[in-house]
């Protein structure tokens, strides 16, 4: 395909900082705010482009709008109270959140948690990357325009598909959105007669419908059109600017911390890690589809071994208040479906010391949303919108 | 002197220990290295041991201590962390410690991806980053009144929803 002349100079990365003063004073610049309220920007998230005709010359981006003071809140709260709040960062991939929560409370307390803890923690773990890239398959292909994917259609399936995972979670937790299902030391909720069948019968029907999907949209040619080439985030702008997960894999960089750091029982299994080389959204809508079908791989193992053993650690940790006060600073991070989801937490705050003294959520969607500068300028805003779509910027998790 | 759940490698930490003179912190956390060797440290983990991947700024603000007999006054403690690439990551992280009207050389020229969470940092905790190319707030409004992560600032403190 012969390169379009916007598009390979996108390719070089731009200067985020331009002084427009410098720009060509011929040039008729134009402001145009994308957000706070657009449906593309998947949540409330503000883009000032400056424009030279229909071409992006600069970008600002502007986030806060969600910023909902967590980090000030988990100074206040117990480390307990904590969990089900963190399920309302990422509401796209709530388990994540928690998980990364209680291994660094865990990682401060010195707990160890059981295998079979470990093990349903993988497995929901991996349910719930299979849900959050489903939602960005239906969300991506509304983004990229009303014919593709048969307008709402293909957003509409892919919401039926993730409905399986929701209610296989409701049939363990009881709650569809926000679970509360972990807690410091282990898991608050065993895995109830049945529920392996389920599992089986849910991600079947997934399985079966992916190709569906593929030829809807993967395989149309309006799609290669809109997205090859497109927003090109190459592996060495990923690492400097922080970005993980499916964008830095889509860069040719083969970095995923369930292989490379494993935690959980990942060290038991074999996670066989996508990646892709050419850094566009196509590349990186490529290495979803190839992790959602890596995660069905990996429920399948999972679900049928699970260990006997305790659910919880042998002294279950129900008010940290009993525990003596765990001073120190600690950091556990996840492969959450955005990149790595890391926690850091300074023990030692008020309630006796029951409480964080200093949390701070690594938000992969924060870092992600930091190439935007980069990579825009040089685009059509149409592609501002597609780009957008594909790097999956969840704003609950950017402002927190 | 270490961050639980993500120790350094043997040879970060000979790094700044031997060459930086790393100090043990009283209250734990990654070693403490002086302020105007912070850039050479980034640069060298970058160039020289292969942490390429940014990861994160962390900074905490602490009030100066009830009786403090030997002058340490109000601290900001700033924690970085920088991950490998690939098979076995690591992290590597350090801290420094500058008192609370102090600022810090930033990162930006090294890793871009700093400049986002060096902002953060400023707006909620208020530690000064030098020679940041776009020193504003990132996540409250630009008029906001003081850093809502600083210990003195009160959870119920009065804002109004309007300007």
């Amino acid at each position: 395909m012969e390169m379009i002349p916007h598009v390979a100079k996108a390719r070089r990365r731009a200067n985020p900082y331009l002084d427009l003063g410098s720009y060509d004073p011929e040039a008729d610049l134009m402001v145009l705010n994308l957000g706070p309220q657009h449906p593309s920007t998947h949540g409330v998230f503000r883009l000032k482009l400056y424009l030279d005709g229909e071409i992006i010359v600069k970008v600002v981006p502007f986030v806060g709008y969600l910023h909902r003071g967590v980090e000030k809140l988990c100074e206040k709260l117990t480390m307990v109270q904590l969990i089900p709040i963190f399920d309302k960062n990422d509401y796209v991939s709530p388990m994540m959140n928690e998980q990364s929560l209680v291994m660094a409370f865990e990682a401060l307390l010195g707990i160890e948690v059981p295998r079979r803890a470990r093990y349903v923690r993988t497995l929901l773990a991996e349910l719930q990357r299979i849900a959050s890239h489903l939602l960005w398959l239906g969300a991506f292909a509304m983004d990229l325009g009303g014919a593709l994917g048969g307008g709402s259609t293909l957003f509409m399936y892919c919401f039926r598909e993730r409905e399986l995972i929701l209610d296989v979670f409701e049939d363990l937790t009881g709650c569809r959105f926000h679970y509360n299902t972990h807690m410091i030391g282990g898991n608050r909720h065993d895995v109830p007669a049945g529920w392996a069948t389920k599992v089986h019968a849910a991600i079947n029907a997934i399985e079966t419908r992916l190709p569906e999907y593929e030829t809807f949209l993967i395989t149309n040619d309006i799609y290669i059109e809109r997205t090859r080439g497109v927003g090109v985030v190459d592996g060495q702008l990923s690492m400097e600017l922080g970005i993980t997960g499916p964008v830095l894999r889509a860069g040719g960089v083969d970095h995923d911390l369930r292989r490379d750091a494993p935690y959980h029982c990942y060290d038991e299994i074999e996670v066989r890690v996508a990646t892709a080389t050419a850094g566009d959204c196509e590349a990186r809508a490529t290495v979803r589809m190839a992790e959602l079908r890596e995660s069905i791989r990996l429920v399948r193992t999972l679900i049928d071994n699970i260990p006997e053993g305790p659910l919880g650690a042998r002294k279950p940790i129900k008010t940290p208040l009993a525990e003596k006060a765990a001073k120190g600073h600690a950091y556990a991070a996840v492969e959450s479906p955005r990149g790595e989801l890391g926690i850091y937490v300074i023990g030692g705050g008020d309630n006796k010391g029951a409480s964080p003294y200093r949390l701070k959520i690594r938000s992969p969607s924060l870092h992600v949303l930091g190439c935007l500068p980069y990579i825009l300028p040089g685009h059509s805003v149409s592609d501002a919108v597609a780009v957008l779509g594909s790097v999956d910027p969840i704003m609950g998790e950017v402002d927190r | 002197m270490k961050l639980l759940g993500a120790e350094n490698s043997d040879a970060v930490q000979e790094l700044l220990i031997e060459q930086f003179g790393a100090t043990e912190n009283s209250i734990g956390g990654p070693p403490v290295i002086a302020v105007d060797r912070h850039l050479e440290l980034a640069k060298k983990l970058r160039d020289e041991y292969q942490y390429r991947i940014f990861g994160f700024v962390v900074a905490a603000h602490y009030p100066a201590p009830a009786k403090d007999a030997n002058g340490v006054g109000e601290l900001i403690r700033v924690s970085y962390g920088l991950r490998s690439v690939g098979k076995g990551t690591k992290l590597a992280t350090w801290q420094v410690c500058i008192p609370v009207d102090g600022a810090i050389p930033t990162l930006v020229p090294l890793f871009a991806g700093a400049d986002w969470q060096e902002r953060e940092q400023f707006d909620l905790v208020g530690v000064r980053f030098d020679g940041h190319p776009d020193p504003r707030r990132l996540m409250l409004s630009e008029d906001w009144q003081g850093h809502p992560l600083r210990k003195d600032y009160a959870i119920d403190t009065k804002v109004h929803p309007w300007r």
